[in-house]
């Protein structure tokens, strides 16, 4: 038989609907985001993944912004323009 | 208080059960908690005067709120007494400004802590330790907020060490990193003033840093010898390359020398400042910069913050010994996280 009671020090986390847009079946005539991180190398390695999309896959073209730096998620203006431009994103991590 | 605590309660067969649970349930930082019982949260949160849902702060890349309550409950685990809980409460506002932007220095692999500097009257109040021993334990007030505010961190937060704390190495101060300033023999405005508020007012100051280099200079009785022993070791630690902030915690015989040399906070900024920058070439010949060293690179100079400024000086620290250290901000640059000082209320009822 239970003694005691202790209170529990975690959160349920909050349930938010997140929703995703359908992966697209196939990259052809797709404009592609590249959400470059600051770190060195990551705007080569983006470029260069970016050259693959359109040369192998038939990617349209391909748009690269730079974030503020590797540590905060991309600004308001990145996802503003990836709405309003682009149809895939490709982010990663350049170190 | 009336209100009720909306915390799922667990049945438990005493204490060492209780204590075993927690565990069990991934609750601890590794070391053993107290179990939080609802007579001792209450007694937390009564001691401040705080609603049990009252919202401490809302981590916005994790659309999480603390409520005083969970900080509560996190505060007794931690083995907080009562009065501590506004110190604790005003560390979690300072981690939730966007100025200290949670995000980055709770998860990089650059492995930062919570350190948290408490000035004003609270904290001689609440016995903080300011001197031998500085960062050591042995202190209940210094050992158990830093250990309350990591715990909250963790369990309400979810920075959990492998998955959303993803320091590659980290260091001890992740269990707790609590300091106060030795206001009482300081010969210097303490850093809450600096920082502007008044001498009367009781503030947390929360930086995401490094572990703290010591430096020792046992020869120099001048300002400048102790001063450039210290920017000699800082300009050649391990992370030179964008911490936005340093502090340099002055112990006892050091701050003397300096103070008797008629320095104040300000020169000692300036001369760090100036004393401890790296030609470009130096960075590119230890790897820490890219590119081919140029013959423009061995004149032009790196400073290791943006600012006299942002060398936060504090006196603190043992009175023998001819040691003090410097602690480097987490390397992510001004725009990913600063160092915040807020107020801690007085909340005594």
């Amino acid at each position: 038989m239970a003694a005691m009671e202790i209170l529990d020090p975690t959160v349920e986390p909050r349930k938010q609907p997140l929703t995703f847009v359908p992966r697209p079946d196939s990259l052809t005539g797709k404009r592609i985001g590249l959400v470059e991180n600051t770190k060195f190398n990551s705007d080569k390695l983006l470029a260069k993944i970016g050259e693959i999309l359109k040369q192998e896959y038939g990617a349209a073209e391909c748009t690269m912004w730079r974030k503020h730096n590797s540590s905060v998620p991309a600004h308001q203006e990145i996802i503003d323009e990836a709405k309003r431009g682009v149809d895939v994103v490709v982010a990663g991590i350049g170190d | 208080m009336t209100t009720n605590l909306e915390s799922t309660r667990h049945p438990v067969q005493d204490l060492n059960h209780a204590i075993e649970f927690c565990y069990q349930q991934g609750w601890t930082d590794g070391l053993p908690v107290v179990p939080p019982t609802e007579r001792a949260v209450r007694a937390m949160l009564e001691a401040a005067a705080l609603e049990p849902q009252q919202q401490v702060a809302f981590i916005t890349n994790r659309q999480v709120a603390v409520t005083a309550e969970k900080v509560a409950v996190n505060a007794v685990m931690a083995g907080c007494l009562p009065e501590y809980l506004p110190v604790v409460v005003a560390a979690i506002e300072g981690i939730a400004d966007p100025t200290w932007g949670y995000h980055g220095p709770a998860t990089s692999t650059g492995g930062a802590a919570v350190l948290m500097i408490v000035n004003g009257p609270i904290a001689a109040r609440l016995g903080f330790n300011s001197g031998d021993n500085l960062f050591g334990p042995g202190w209940r007030a210094n050992a158990t907020v830093g250990r309350a505010v990591r715990l909250v961190m963790r369990n309400v937060i979810g920075t959990l060490p492998g998955a959303l704390d993803r320091g590659t190495v980290g260091h001890p101060g992740k269990y707790s990193y609590v300091i106060a300033e030795n206001e009482t023999e300081s010969p210097w405005p303490p850093l809450h003033v600096q920082r502007g508020f008044a001498a009367q007012q009781s503030t947390v100051t929360v930086l995401a840093a490094e572990g703290p280099h010591q430096f020792y200079n046992q020869l120099s009785s001048t300002a400048t010898g102790v001063l450039t022993s210290l920017c000699d070791d800082m300009k050649h630690h391990g992370s030179t390359n964008g911490q936005p902030q340093y502090v340099v915690v002055l112990a006892g015989e050091h701050m003397r020398t300096i103070a008797n040399d008629g320095w104040s906070k300000a020169d000692i900024q300036k001369f760090v400042f100036e004393n401890s920058q790296n030609s470009l070439a130096h960075l590119k010949r230890v790897e820490r910069l890219a590119g081919a060293v140029t013959l423009e690179d061995e004149t032009t100079m790196r400073p290791i913050v943006p600012s006299p400024e942002d060398v936060l000086v504090v006196a603190a620290g043992g009175r023998a010994g001819a040691f003090s250290c410097y602690i480097p901000a987490w390397a992510g640059g001004k725009k990913s996280s600063q160092g915040v000082t807020k107020l801690i209320p007085d909340r005594r009822v």
